[in-house]
């Protein structure tokens, strides 16, 4: 039986990854980035190093479908950023690199507040973010509250910017099996993400 | 939309915000105390008072709700109605201090359609200025501008015309039609500083 020019590689394109990203490029007023192109395929732990803060910080964006693209072509789990947002937005999760500004106190009304956008149950958005603390016992509490809160939306992809390569190890094991995509500006700090996966990969 | 995205929004922007409400019911309670008793100052004092509530929204102010919310699977629609709650619900207390200052202490008089009049100007314009925080330049200035005209117009209706319900209703189709633009705006917003 014939089969249509395109219909292999958009069947084997659809399987097999959750995100991609084919020189995809964000312009605006003094700020030029890109083309990008890569793949992160379900479970992969993927790395991209920057020339700049900002670069990597609009990467990461544009690989949680937060910012889109102004040419090329960015696929979140099959979906465009451009037309299906919300669906992009379902699938990755976005950890900024800053630390956040949170009073011990108010780490529940946090997990609540995001349960709530993601239209997760609370209570079980809370005890599961109890555990990923637990997880990411010294991590510092301003860098492991929003990935916890990140995490207890059930994301497919976690998209970090820049995040600390001190923590790599336990970032790893907090995310499990989902895939992970960083932006770092040194190719040192990419490494130490590269290492952490390979060690939880590796059997004891 | 989903109410406990909308509730969970407006209850996290609000307690960050506390101190803005605060300041702005202390602010609007005094002027009303000494501002004059006809129609022109409570509702353009609160008017210009919703537009700086507007335009403090800004993004960059709390970072992180910012790009939690626009991380979060909602549209721009959704996103927008859930945002324009937050100054409303500052500025219609403030609106409230102002009149009931006013009619305790300085002797004002046609309270009902002074608060018609005013928290609608108040709500259009805060609501008009809204769009102005998501653009810059002479964008931004432009829709600053609209938010004045149309607490201009309302007090114009009332005040000259002598048409409340058409001030009302003027005040309810701007500040549908401000909702709906931030809303479409919001939606091809790209939250990167430039």
């Amino acid at each position: 039986m014939g089969r249509l020019p395109f219909e292999g590689t958009l069947n084997e394109g659809l399987l097999s990854f959750l995100l991609r990203m084919r020189e995809a490029c964000f312009a605006a007023s003094g700020l030029t980035v890109g083309p990008v192109t890569l793949d992160v395929d379900p479970g992969e732990r993927a790395t991209r190093v920057c020339s700049s803060v900002r670069e990597a910080h609009v990467v990461a964006l544009m690989a949680a479908g937060i910012v889109k693209a102004g040419s090329g072509c960015v696929l979140i789990d099959q979906f465009d950023p451009r037309v299906q947002p919300a669906h992009c937005k379902r699938v990755a999760a976005f950890v900024p690199h800053d630390p956040l500004p949170l009073a011990a106190a108010e780490f529940d009304r946090y997990i609540v507040y995001r349960a709530a956008l993601w239209n997760v149950d609370p209570p079980r958005a809370l005890a599961h973010a109890k555990l990923l603390m637990e997880r990411l016992d010294g991590v510092h509490e301003a860098f492991a509250v929003p990935l916890a809160g990140a995490l207890v939306c059930n994301p497919k992809i976690v998209v970090l910017d820049r995040p600390q390569p001190v923590y790599a190890a336990r970032i790893v094991a907090a995310a499990g099996p989902r895939a992970i995509f960083s932006t770092h500006l040194h190719s040192q700090e990419a490494a130490a993400f590269v290492n952490a996966a390979a060690a939880a990969l590796t059997p004891v | 939309m989903r109410g406990r995205a909308t509730l969970a929004i407006l209850e996290m922007r609000l307690r960050s915000e506390r101190r803005t409400l605060a300041f702005a019911c202390a602010t609007a309670a005094v002027a009303g105390f000494v501002a004059p008793r006809a129609l022109a100052g409570p509702v353009f004092f609160c008017s210009v008072l919703g537009i700086i509530i507007a335009l403090v929204q800004s993004p960059g102010r709390f970072p992180h709700l910012d790009l939690c919310e626009q991380g979060a699977p909602l549209f721009g629609r959704q996103l927008a109605r859930a945002r324009a709650l937050v100054p409303c619900a500052i500025v219609v207390p403030a609106t409230l201090a102002y009149v009931a200052a006013s009619a305790a202490f300085a002797g004002l008089r046609d309270i009902p359609v002074t608060l018609a009049v005013t928290l609608g100007a108040a709500v259009a314009s805060t609501l008009i200025a809204l769009s102005a925080t998501i653009r810059a330049g002479a964008a931004q200035l432009l829709y600053v501008a609209m938010a004045g005209a149309a607490s201009a117009i309302a007090f114009t209706l009332a005040a000259v015309a002598h048409s409340v319900w058409g001030a009302i209703a003027f005040c309810a189709f701007a500040s549908f039609l401000a909702v709906r633009q931030y809303g479409e705006t919001l939606a091809r917003y790209d939250p990167v500083e430039t």
